[in-house]
């Protein structure tokens, strides 16, 4: 199961953070409803507001480590601002089970993990499998986390709902088309 | 294993189990999905990306145009009803309803597609108002599609609440006080996170099925994932009129199911709330925010635009008029409350009143009429109060009941409304 083992850079962040008003500034891109996500201007804004330097600094791979109530009131553009950063996972204390489904829709895996903040530091290298739950510390600590359904983690690796159901679609077609 | 919560019970009922756990993630198929039609375009994108030609199940479909009920010129709104409509009919989905049907939340009740015991996957937690009817409302969001092409999907079965209710409501209060205030105490909070919350207590009797809809409607903003009330006679009642044979289970929580937290509420203690800008946990007594002047003020939404909430805006707007400087948009949910109002002649008493009455469906909670300028100010019954969520950003919005709502728009600045009822009393 190696292969689901997420290693990453550590940004740390705190308690209550809300999604729309505060990871991305919602109402500032609300009229696009409906529409293509504008990935480039959500990435821009991502975490802007509390980390500055975090759409400038951050490299692909890096974990979002996140305190209680983590992305309370999140609409989809949240999920999709953190992901198209580059972001890998998101590991948090707490948070709404919404955010886990949003962002695991475009791809990105969100696990709880209680006692997350104490263990790790901004900067520290994180691993994280969303297959097993295990999260383990930069000092070698092992935290428990709840592993995906299978179904969960197929959608995480396909990097979301709509490409997993692309490629079953079009295994299926295939088989009937060889039959 | 402890007792199981009726989200326990019925998660499991759908996966033909005896019991599932807390926590657990497990993939099921839900009785109903329902989706607006706001984000059908994207929808209808990964549909032809997928090469979906049937979904499985169109008679669990339910399609409601409820976000954009008059395809306004410069809008693209037209093409979404054309795309959808004929989609819904190219699959063999009857259950699609048109512009001003009124809001999914509503149609599902009204029509019996929201039934004791049945799990239904929604695009919005608001939706939670299914509870009213002992149906478990899960929310997901956009993933409302991956539903309808197969027919599952996978959820966490969430833990449970249990508030209970005491006491009956005072004069001049309603139950969007009560929720607001309940926000107030947990919004701030994640001591409700992911949880679904069961409603127990006497005082839910004394609660019509608009009232336990209210509360459910907004009782996402408290952190709570979904809720359920208790299926009692008036419940039974309600659905026993619109089932037309379709099957219902009643389903009560063990005694021994666990609960992450118990609250309790006395509704006597309950009074007149108003939620200020920007925080949905903002609530405050009336009369902390009395006098501060209106320009706008409106009733609807999924939080207050049924029957009872338009006999609360007539019965303060009767024999009154908004003040000069104010627009009062009032919006009925549903053509069922919309023929009520009509036959009740609230409609001629708003109109009369100086309102406006708008079709049924979303319409000014989510910006798409009245429109706010810079510096302008909305007291609504509707969802949100974040900055632009009804044009400006510098805009404010309150959020209250619909006695406080009224009263504003007559008085043309927030006052506690008992003044008024008094008064038409």
């Amino acid at each position: 199961m190696d292969e689901t083992l997420l290693r990453g850079r550590v940004w740390k962040f705190g308690d209550n953070i809300s999604g729309d008003d505060g990871i991305i500034e919602f109402s500032i891109i609300r009229e696009g409803f409906g529409k293509a996500f504008d990935e480039a201007a959500l990435r821009a804004m991502c975490f802007r507001r509390l980390r500055p330097e975090f759409p400038e600094q951050v490299r692909p791979g890096d974990i979002v480590v996140g305190g209680r109530n983590f992305g309370h009131h999140n609409h989809v553009e949240v999920s999709v601002a953190i992901k198209a950063s580059g972001i890998a996972a998101v590991v948090v204390e707490s948070c709404e089970s919404g955010i886990i489904r949003r962002a695991l829709n475009v791809g990105l895996p969100v696990m709880t993990c209680p006692g997350i903040t104490a263990a790790v530091e901004d900067g520290d290298v994180l691993e994280a499998d969303p297959a097993t739950g295990l999260i383990r510390a930069a000092d070698g600590r092992v935290l428990p986390s709840r592993p995906f359904s299978p179904r969960m983690v197929e959608i995480w690796r396909a990097g979301g709902s709509i490409p997993l159901l692309q490629r079953e679609f079009a295994e299926r077609r295939a088989a009937a088309a060889a039959r | 294993m402890a007792g199981q919560s009726i989200a326990q019970k019925i998660i499991a009922h759908a996966l033909g189990r005896e019991a599932v756990e807390v926590g657990e993630y497990v993939t099921v198929s839900a009785d109903h999905t329902v989706c607006q039609e706001l984000f059908w375009p994207g929808h209808k994108r990964n549909l032809e990306r997928i090469g979906v030609d049937r979904i499985p199940r169109p008679d669990k479909a339910v399609m409601v145009i409820d976000h954009s009920t008059s395809a306004a010129m410069g809008s693209h709104h037209h093409e979404t009803h054309r795309t959808l409509r004929d989609w819904c009919d190219a699959q063999g989905i009857e259950n699609f309803f048109g512009p001003g049907s009124g809001l999914r939340h509503l149609v599902m009740v009204e029509r019996g597609f929201a039934r004791p015991g049945l799990l239904i996957f929604s695009d919005e937690g608001n939706i939670a108002s299914l509870g009213a009817v002992g149906a478990l409302n899960i929310p997901i969001s956009t993933e409302v599609i991956v539903s309808l092409i197969e027919d599952r999907n996978w959820l966490a079965v969430p833990p449970s609440a249990r508030f209970a209710l005491t006491g009956t409501l005072p004069f001049g209060v309603t139950a969007r006080d009560l929720i607001q205030t309940i926000i107030r105490d947990f919004g701030a909070t994640d001591r409700l996170l992911g949880c679904c919350v069961e409603f127990t207590g006497p005082a839910i009797a004394n609660l019509s099925m608009d009232d336990r809809q209210t509360i459910l409607a907004s009782l996402f903003h408290s952190g709570a994932y979904t809720g359920v009330m208790p299926v009692d006679a008036a419940a039974m009642a309600y659905v026993a009129a619109r089932a037309e044979g379709r099957p219902y289970r009643v389903v009560e929580a063990d005694a021994d199911a666990d609960y992450v937290l118990e609250a309790r509420y006395d509704l006597s203690a309950i009074t007149p709330m108003v939620t200020r800008p920007p925080d949905l946990h903002g609530g405050v007594p009336v009369e902390t925010v009395s006098g501060q002047r209106i320009d706008q003020a409106t009733i609807g939404s999924c939080a207050g635009n049924r029957i009872d909430d338009m006999r609360a805006a007539a019965e303060i707007l009767r024999g009154r008029r908004v003040a000069r400087h104010v627009t009062l948009y009032i919006t009925p949910g549903s053509r069922e409350v919309y023929s009520a109002a009509a036959r009740e002649g609230l409609l001629e008493v708003f109109s009369d009143a100086g309102a406006t009455v708008l079709a049924p469906g979303c319409t000014t909670c989510w910006g798409y009429q009245g429109q706010l300028n810079d510096h302008e100010v909305l007291i609504s019954t509707q969802q949100f109060n974040y900055q632009g969520r009804n044009g400006s950003r510098l805009a404010d919005v309150y959020l209250a009941g619909p006695y406080a709502v009224a009263a504003a728009a007559v008085a043309g600045r927030i006052i506690d409304p008992r003044a008024m009822l008094a008064v038409a009393a």
